[in-house]
């Protein structure tokens, strides 16, 4: 503090002024993550005020098109929380998750339409469906690194796509499969966008308890161990090969379960939807997200569903703008827009503290 | 059956789109030989080149060769500029992050074409007539002809540069010894730059020659890119002779695929095979020096 | 009873060979130290023990079963651990997740029991969690059991690799270069927690460029020179070896 010597206060005293500052910074920090890393892996209290705004928030803002976005954004925080356990924690890339996501949608298009099934039961086949193929793929891929893996996927994923539309026996080609019935459980009929926010953040919020409890014990450790050292890792008898082939299958069993929510809720199921545009979506909100985080990205996952639905209203020049907004959101966030964040704000707030007390002092 | 027939004719088409394939994949190999970095935009440069040769030639009304000139330069220009407000920046950041970078690029490259070009496909007029002549049976268009001409000498070009000029060499130096040519005083930042460069104008060349014979849209680039890379890893990841080699040969078994399997699967041939070769001999058929070592 | 026995094991690098028909023993409960100059193979040897990589010929035997071709995750699963010469924290976890990270061959729990949190994983947890703070104890980090292991310092990264490789309980536990780096005062109290591992029944099988302290707390050594054994025995023998004393004096002379 440069003026020290021009106040006529020393720098202990309290002085009401300070409420000023200190309160909002009290206020944010009940809010925002807690940086310390071992606390921030249990459950907090902080999470059930989280969880509060999560049921209160569309009773309070009935708007049509935000229930609708809370809707979308709430499927793709399915998927980016999956990946955040195979991308985040266990440092593996995956350019191919829309395929997972894609499986999970048509096979719950399949049952509920084909087959009658019930959707609950549809539901848990489809992630049985998605996470049997990451299995079946992950085996031969994982062994792959950086680039490699990530071109595998990738490739996977296109194939996945490719296979979509040339059996339209199955899948209906090109064009899809359309009256899927909506979501029915317990005699309820999610039809609305408000019942079905209700049903997608639920099961979100199901989700992520198992991941923290995942992330708090030793498998989350055995994760985040094969990110930052195989060598250690396996030093230690972790299985290097199958914990990724665990991290991978439960994210592709996420991203099955988003598929098939997908399916329900907006009762088609084409491949324009999986292509590898979602793919790098969910990817790129795990990495604003923040690795080695499990609200970051579903905070990302809000973010850019809402970003892409702004950005639609500029029509034509919506993609080239997304394409550079994207780009400029790596370049300045890499590490996640949240990482850090609490202190960023901290630091400006007390900045800007420290800017009024300087002016303050000079004019006393 | 007659399957087999077709084979010869199908060997003509798959040489020339391979020779295309291997120069995106020689684009690849030459920016990630400088830097480790794998430009996911390559195939946007030949979009490009195609696409921005056609705007010349019908909306400026620009000689057709002056137009092809002037196009490779704007392509490279890009390049220059993809290297400057991309690539540099993000000289710290993890493979990741650079990865979904050159992506992004990639998206934005294609997007802005669509939005400023149009996106009804553009064809080129061929270099010479537009009658295929007949031998043996096959028939063979001239342009097919002169995409093998021009690519043989391309590469010639290249490999000469690379070895007798000095600028070559500095690049040689700088991918093979990184801190040894810091050392010296070669600077990787500007080497990179010119890797970008002369990878923009390989790919904006491949474009060129090859629209008169398949017409180029604003979303060509993405699967030609990819197609490209799946190349240069097939040849041998990492020597520019492994991304020739890989891009004949996966011209070559895509176009014959075609006489075995439905046509709708062309594009997954390209997947399918990355993913053996990817399985069974990541090294590629030539063998790379990159795969195994620490780097990768 | 022989824990740890290599015969005749050969490896070779593109023009180098690394180890030539090297053949040794470790006794259970005993401390050896292996010495060397740089570039004897001392590396490699701990590397091919480790599993990380195969041998061309020889065989490796670890509590009389044969481990040569063993994945490196299942040799430590039998007790076997190590550490790096190059200290591989696992930065994006804390402290004490690196120890409970290393107990991890005795916590169970898969996928679904732990997502699911069911009791036995958290009665698990809680316990692991006492023991890892026990184990930072013994290591000197207590202290810092809460944070990220990025932000430790050079010499407590060291000790949180030690701590870590600890935790597996191992029978063998071998050491790579653990002193180096330290400074004098640390390397003391690194000479005393090995000690107090061997009391507590740990084999220790030790790499050290420092003589003073391989001199000290070793039981026996082995001297290590172009990837072949040239002397071993007790501290003193080796010491008066007339080739060992030829090595070590030749080697100042000729590595610049």
């Amino acid at each position: 503090m440069g003026g020290g010597s021009i106040t006529t206060v020393s720098k202990n005293e309290f002085r009401k002024r300070d409420l000023f500052y200190v309160v909002p910074m009290w206020l944010l920090s009940l809010v925002l993550p807690n940086p310390v890393p071992h606390r921030k892996r249990e459950f907090q209290k902080r999470d059930l005020i989280y969880l509060a705004i999560l049921v209160v928030l569309p009773l309070l803002w009935r708007d049509f098109h935000f229930h609708h976005l809370m809707v979308l954004a709430g499927m793709n925080a399915i998927s980016a929380l999956g990946l955040s356990l195979f991308l985040g924690y266990t440092g593996q890339i995956s350019l191919g998750h829309a395929a997972f996501f894609g499986a999970g949608a048509y096979t719950t298009a399949l049952l509920t339409t084909q087959q009658g099934f019930p959707s609950l039961l549809a539901f848990i086949i489809s992630a049985a469906v998605s996470a049997s193929f990451a299995y079946v793929i992950g085996k031969p891929i994982l062994k792959l690194k950086g680039y490699f893996l990530a071109l595998a996927t990738l490739g996977f994923g296109e194939i996945f796509l490719v296979i979509v539309r040339e059996t339209p026996g199955l899948t209906g080609g090109v064009v899809g499969i359309s009256g899927i019935p909506w979501f029915t459980f317990a005699g309820i009929v999610f039809d609305t966008y408000l019942k079905q926010y209700y049903l997608i953040w639920g099961v979100l919020i199901g989700l992520l308890i198992f991941s923290k409890n995942i992330v708090r014990s030793r498998m989350g450790r055995a994760f985040l161990a094969v990110s930052a050292s195989e060598d250690a890792a396996s030093t230690v008898g972790i299985p290097v090969a199958q914990t990724k082939l665990k991290a991978f299958v439960m994210s592709a069993a996420f991203a099955g379960f988003g598929g098939s929510l997908f399916a329900s809720v907006m009762a088609t199921a084409s491949p324009e939807s999986f292509s590898l545009n979602l793919s790098i979506l969910i990817v790129m909100m795990v990495i604003l997200g923040g690795m080695g985080n499990l609200y970051g990205p579903i905070a990302g996952a809000i973010f850019l569903t809402w970003l892409t639905d702004v950005l639609a209203g500029f029509q034509e020049y919506s993609l080239p703008l997304y394409g550079m907004i994207f780009i400029l959101l790596l370049i300045f966030f890499p590490e996640g827009i949240g990482t850090r964040l609490g202190f960023r704000i901290v630091y400006l707030i007390s900045y800007w503290a420290k800017k009024r007390r300087r002016e303050k002092g000079k004019i006393e | 059956m007659t399957s087999w027939a077709y084979i010869p004719q199908l060997l003509i088409t798959g040489v020339t789109i391979g020779a295309i394939y291997a120069l995106v994949a020689i684009g690849f190999v030459t920016i990630a030989r400088a830097s480790q970095i794998i430009n996911f935009a390559q195939g946007e440069f030949v979009m490009l080149g195609g696409v921005i040769t056609f705007v010349l030639l019908n909306k400026g009304f620009l000689p057709y060769p002056v137009a092809a000139l002037l196009a490779v330069l704007i392509v490279i220009l890009i390049g220059f500029s993809l290297h400057r407000l991309v690539i540099h920046p993000l000289r710290k950041a993890s493979l990741l992050i650079i990865l979904m970078a050159t992506l992004g690029a990639s998206f934005f490259m294609s997007s802005t074409s669509n939005l400023v070009f149009g996106s009804l496909p553009k064809s080129l007029p061929p270099f010479s007539g537009s009658e295929a002549f007949h031998v043996w049976g096959i028939s063979i268009l001239p342009q097919s002809l002169w995409v093998f001409l021009a690519t043989s000498l391309l590469l010639i070009l290249l490999y000469l540069l690379s070895h007798r000029t000095f600028i070559g060499k500095a690049m040689e130096a700088s991918s093979t010894d990184p801190m040894g040519a810091d050392l010296v005083g070669i600077s990787r930042d500007l080497m990179l730059l010119m890797a970008f460069g002369v990878s923009a104008g390989v790919g904006a060349i491949a474009g060129i020659l090859i629209t008169p014979i398949f017409y180029t849209s604003y979303n060509s680039g993405t699967l030609l890119g990819l197609k490209g890379f799946v190349a240069a890893v097939l040849g041998g990841w990492g020597k520019p002779s492994g991304a020739i080699l890989g891009g004949f040969v996966l011209g070559i078994l895509e176009s014959a695929g075609i006489a075995f399997i439905p046509s709708g699967y062309k594009d997954g041939v390209a997947f399918g095979i990355l993913l053996l070769i990817l399985y069974f001999r990541p090294k590629g058929i030539l063998g790379s020096p990159f795969v195994d070592s620490r780097r990768w | 009873m022989s824990l740890l026995t290599l015969a005749e094991v050969t490896k070779r690098y593109e023009g180098v060979q690394a180890l030539n028909r090297v053949s040794l023993q470790i006794e259970k409960g005993t401390i050896k130290g292996l010495i060397g100059p740089n570039g004897s193979g001392k590396s490699t040897l701990f590397h091919l023990i480790s599993g990380m990589e195969r041998p061309d010929s020889g065989r490796i035997f670890f509590r009389e079963k044969e481990i040569t071709s063993l994945d490196p995750h299942k040799i430590a699963l039998m007790g076997l651990g190590r550490t790096f010469q190059t200290i591989q924290p696992l930065g994006n976890m804390t402290a004490v997740d690196n120890i409970l990270t290393g107990m991890d061959r005795r916590l169970r729990g898969g996928l679904l029991s732990c997502g699911f949190w069911l009791p036995r994983i958290k009665r698990s947890e809680r316990e692991a969690l006492k023991e890892a703070k026990g184990i930072l104890e013994f290591v000197g980090l207590l202290g810092r059991w809460e944070w990220p292991a990025s932000q430790l310092s050079f010499g407590e990264q060291k000790m949180l690799d030690l701590g870590r490789a600890i935790a597996l309980r191992p029978e063998l536990l071998l050491l790579d270069e653990p002193a180096a780096g330290l400074p004098p005062a640390e390397v003391d109290a690194l000479s005393k927690r090995i000690l107090k591992l061997r009391e507590d029944g740990m084999t220790i099988f030790l790499v050290e460029h420092r003589m003073e302290m391989v001199m000290e707390i070793a039981d026996e050594i082995a001297a290590f020179h172009h990837g072949e054994v040239i002397a071993e025995g007790s501290p003193d023998e080796v010491r008066r070896n007339d080739r060992v004393i030829e090595t070590y004096t030749k080697g100042k002379k000729t590595h610049a």
